[in-house]
């Protein structure tokens, strides 16, 4: 090393050392916590999040935050903006297991330090699965131009595309992809997509490789749309939905996704055949979902008796007295067919109609969204998330986890003990993840806001975060691989029959929308 | 210089004046038309785009300058005499042949002025400026190499008059096919106006384009004029005075336009709230979040108390260099829209047919505010639909008093002659309209066919709501 060196390494050290903020020697308790961006205090942290960055939106010339375990671990920084090293943090995180890590405001205004009330976040040891997959995507209603799948590291800020729309097609022939669904956690290494309109068809991923199909036939009303991996078989349940889109002249949540009929059917990728498990004419049924044994598939369901011809417009006014509940049939694992249905949640009773059902991977609660109407939840206000322990069917809304915006699409992390959801919370409109911990009591406490690297991402940010599922594991196959998989032909399912253990009225095979030309249905493949 | 100084000023006089007296509307849309934040996301989805990102980030910002059009026009004027300069610089063009480095420049010129209405469908990043970037380094970088390989002037003994012709030909042709290609539309360009003064509430500038308007109007033109007769509180009075064209919109697909420049500040306007926002959306979707958008979802936002979601548009608007919004002008146009809020909420789609969504869901709607009646009223009579024109009318007549709207008192003594059982003599119908009314009725008992009846009595009656009931067919809507 030069002597020039020597200096210029010197003064870097005297440069960042006369930079390193110091703690004022007084200051004025304000006795009010400090305005923040995003606001995490209360939320209990897991072990191995990403830092929980922040910006402090007071009023004031000079910041200094410190954030501090009982240990004495303890970290200083200076700024408006405080964005952590994810090294620091994690030495932080790591001392507060068990305990809890402190936030220390400090602000300069008018000459006089004041003192923010402290901020607590309790430290649990249960971490977090390492990915997330999520779509995302605008609050959009017909048209889409960009979507993006999206794997995102929880422990920091690493993103990856997955699979993106427009590198497969653009312009006339434009494609609309849905959510990323993994078998599990993702720990098989199985997922799979839906793309609609051009090169349509649902890309099966197994590992590094990937195949699509078209599971369309004559004997069911669509292609798959929301999908449930059976834990350990090879095996996919998905909902078959006629759906439509209505738009309110009004009424702030703007939108109604409306089925106009559903059933529900099961996928054997080995043998690329598709099986009936709901096919009723005035039953609406929907978001299956596996208990973690693979013995039982739950479900929503609604009935409703046409008030007309034209299913459409009856619906369209008749909208509000759709309520879902939740039902369950039990699975033969070696016949692969399906018993009886019965009901789970009578969620009509109470006025109030559920969907999208996730049970526990102990067996022992089952977390749906629950709203006053409908089913897609996203857009209704009302829509909270429903704890419901099953052996007793004891159900609570009273929870952390809601908010008077619409709080939604949830998912188990695979030690269960972490809950991943959606919610509108921040501003009505634009979707974003939450994190909230799962006590063995049955307890889930104060969520926090996904971390992002830069506070003001949020803010600034246009986009939703749509149907977050937990990942052990990243997703094997390549970009390339699920483009290349998009322009090949779907091979076409081929329709099995009822996947009932014993024979039950059937009626909604052909589609019952009067007109059907005239309706656009969303899950179109083509 | 003694060559370079003319192509050049001549180059800049001919476009700025094209520019600024002739397509400056065209450049206040391109704005906002344009989607740039000085925020980081932005930034970096531009990077995002892959290797032109940067590019794509110079080029957004300077386009959103056509907001204040000379600065946005000077702008592109100055890139583009950079090409013509690193043009000469790279080929080591003799001054003489200076005239052929403005062909790229006008050709550049014209990619931007010929697309008119394609500007709203166009998903290529900063039309104006990008390619403009990117020649000017692609130049720059050949020029480079070119200086290594070839290390004299192009420039052979005694061909100086024969560069200086073809120079003066190519700078001549250019600006000629430059002239020729831009589109120069009139409907175009007056419904821009419309649509700008629309979106500053200047309703009477509106009015004062349409009556200067020389050629027959577009449908945008036509419900652009009605909502600023609804807004001056003129439309009983004046609406059929104004031509109810349905010129072709001087490009391909036809259907779209209405809906693409005029939804959803139609929507909007009317307070069909959850439409307005709905294609705002819809488009930013589709076109990216372009500030016009934006200020839709904003205003929307803030008109259904939606407190959040208002403050994040007002966030990005802020981060704009030109569309930050102002509070008063916002509060000023939340007044007048929020009488038309007075109805409940249904499920409902208009499949893109916006004025005829709007004629229907208005001609149907019973009860409501005064303004919400008014419109009731009038659409009923422009969808021709008389049978809920008394009740309309006597709920409106107490505030009218003795001021009748003048197509509403023609609309009344008509349809109590069409179909009995309302005495007008009673009614303050002004003697004028009824001498007026009894002309009509002569004339029409000494005439002919229909075709024949509507040539004739046109220039009397032409401006009545007679003339609009009895001799204009077909209700236009796209």
């Amino acid at each position: 090393m030069k002597i020039e060196d020597y200096i210029l390494s010197i003064a870097t050290v005297v440069l960042l050392a006369a930079c390193t903020p110091s703690l004022p020697e007084q200051a004025e308790e304000t006795g009010r916590m400090a305005q923040v961006m995003p606001d995490n205090n209360g939320a209990t942290l897991p072990p191995n999040i990403a830092p929980l960055n922040f910006e402090v939106l007071e009023e004031g010339k000079t910041f200094v935050t410190r954030l501090s375990t009982r240990s004495g671990e303890e970290w200083i920084g200076g700024g408006r903006t405080v964005c952590i090293d994810l090294e620091d943090w994690q030495r932080l995180l790591t001392a507060a297991v068990g305990d809890t890590l402190w936030t220390d405001i400090y602000v300069r205004q008018n000459k006089a330090w004041k003192h923010f009330q402290r901020m607590a976040n309790p430290v649990v040891a249960d971490s977090i699965d390492p990915y997330i997959t999520y779509r995302l995507i605008r609050p959009s209603y017909v048209t889409y131009e960009e979507l993006t799948l999206v794997e995102r590291s929880t422990q920091d800020f690493d993103e990856r595309i997955i699979y993106d729309n427009m590198q497969a097609s653009k312009g006339n022939k434009g494609q609309c992809i849905n959510c990323h669904v993994p078998q599990g956690q993702g720990q098989s290494g199985r997922s799979q997509f839906h793309a609609r309109q051009a090169y349509g068809g649902t890309v099966l991923i197994d590992g590094e490789h990937a195949h699509k199909v078209n599971l369309k036939t004559d004997s069911t009303l669509s292609a798959g749309v929301y999908p449930a991996w059976h834990p350990t078989l090879n095996l996919i349940a998905y909902s078959v939905n006629e759906t439509g889109q209505v738009f309110h002249t009004l009424d702030p949540q703007k939108i109604e996704v409306i089925d106009y009929a559903s059933d529900l059917i099961l996928y054997d990728p080995e043998r690329n055949e598709v099986t009936s498990i709901e096919r009723t004419a005035h039953d609406f049924e929907s978001f299956p979902t596996w208990s973690p044994d693979g013995k039982t598939l739950y479900y929503i369901s609604a009935h409703h008796e046409p008030q007309g011809e034209d299913i459409d417009a009856d619906l369209d006014q008749n909208y509000q007295s759709l309520h879902y509940n939740i039902y369950a049939r039990d699975f033969d694992v070696a016949t692969h067919k399906f018993g009886a249905r019965r009901l789970i949640f009578d969620a009509e009773a109470l006025g109030k109609s559920a969907s999208t059902p996730r049970i526990s991977p102990d067996g022992r609660w089952l977390l749906c969204s629950v709203a006053d109407y409908g089913q897609f939840h996203i857009w209704h206000r009302s829509a909270d998330l429903c704890l419901i322990r099953i052996d007793d069917g004891q159900w609570t809304m009273d929870n952390d986890l809601n908010s008077d915006e619409s709080d939604s699409y949830h998912c188990w992390s695979s030690n269960g003990r972490w809950i991943i959801f959606s919610s509108r919370r921040m501003d009505g409109n634009y979707t974003r993840l939450y994190l909230s911990y799962f006590d063995t009591s049955g307890h889930a406490h104060t969520p926090l806001l996904l971390p992002q690297r830069h506070p003001s991402h949020y803010q600034q940010l246009l986009r939703s975060f749509n149907a977050a599922e937990w990942m052990t594991q990243p997703v094997a196959a390549s970009r390339q691989t699920l483009v290349d998989c998009i322009h090949q032909t779907a091979q076409p399912a081929k329709y099995a029959g009822s996947a009932l253990l014993s024979a039950e009225d059937e009626g909604s095979a052909a589609p019952i929308r009067i007109s059907k030309q005239n309706y656009h249905n969303i899950y179109e493949n083509e | 210089m003694k060559y370079r100084l003319p192509f050049t000023l001549l180059f800049i006089v001919i476009v700025m004046v094209v520019m600024m007296a002739v397509v400056r509307p065209y450049l206040i849309e391109t704005a906002q038309l344009t989607p740039f934040f000085t925020t980081r996301v932005f930034f970096s989805e531009m990077l995002g785009r892959g290797g032109l990102g940067v590019i794509y980030y110079a080029a957004s910002f300077l386009q959103s300058c056509f907001a204040v059009p000379w600065l946005g026009a000077s702008l592109l004027v100055a890139l583009l005499v950079a090409i013509a300069y690193a043009t000469r610089w790279a080929l080591r063009l003799p001054n003489p042949a200076f005239g052929l480095c403005w062909i790229i420049p006008f050709y550049l010129l014209v990619r931007f002025t010929r697309m008119g209405y394609q500007i709203y469908v166009c998903k290529e990043v900063a039309v104006a400026f990008t390619y403009p970037i990117l020649i000017l380094s692609a130049i720059m970088l050949v020029g480079a190499l070119l200086r290594i390989i070839i290390r004299r002037k192009l420039c052979p003994q005694g061909w100086k008059r024969t560069f200086l012709s073809l120079s003066i030909i190519a700078f001549a042709g250019s600006a000629y096919w430059f002239w020729e290609q831009t589109y120069r539309d009139a409907n175009f360009l007056s419904s821009l106006q419309m649509k700008q003064a629309c979106e500053k509430g200047e309703w009477e500038q509106v009015l004062r384009i349409a009556r200067s308007n020389r050629q027959e109007p577009t449908r945008l033109q036509v419900n652009l004029t009605r909502l600023a007769l609804y807004e001056t509180g003129e439309m009983g009075n004046q609406l059929f005075a104004f031509p109810d064209g349905a010129a072709a919109y001087n490009a391909p697909e036809q259907q779209q336009w209405l809906r693409l420049m005029g939804a959803q500040l139609l929507y909007y306007n009317y307070g069909k709230l959850g439409f307005a926002y709905r294609w705002a959306m819809e488009d930013l979707v589709e076109y990216g979040e372009r500030p016009m958008y934006l200020r839709t979802l904003h205003r929307v936002a803030l008109l259904n108390g939606e407190t959040s979601l208002a403050e994040k548009y007002d966030q990005a608007l802020r981060h704009t260099l030109f569309y930050k919004e102002d509070a008063d002008d916002i509060q000023r146009e939340a007044e007048a829209i929020r009488p038309l809020l007075n109805y409940t909420d249904q499920l409902d789609g208009d499949n893109g047919l916006v004025e005829f969504y709007l004629l229907q869901s208005f001609a149907l709607t019973e009860g409501g505010s005064r303004q919400m009646v008014e419109l009731s009223l009038m659409f009923s009579l422009i969808t021709k639909q008389l049978d809920g024109f008394w009740p309309r009318f006597m709920a409106l007549l107490p505030e009218w008093g003795s001021n009748i709207p003048r197509h509403y008192q023609e609309a009344a003594l008509m349809i109590a002659q069409l179909q009995g059982g309302m005495d007008t003599s009673q009614l303050p119908i002004s003697p004028e309209v009824r001498q007026r009314f009894e002309r009509l009725v002569e004339a029409s008992a000494q005439m002919g066919d229909s075709a024949s009846n509507a040539h004739s009595l046109r220039p009397e009656f032409g401006d009545t709501y007679w003339y609009y009931y009895f001799f204009v067919e077909g209700l236009k809507t796209t």
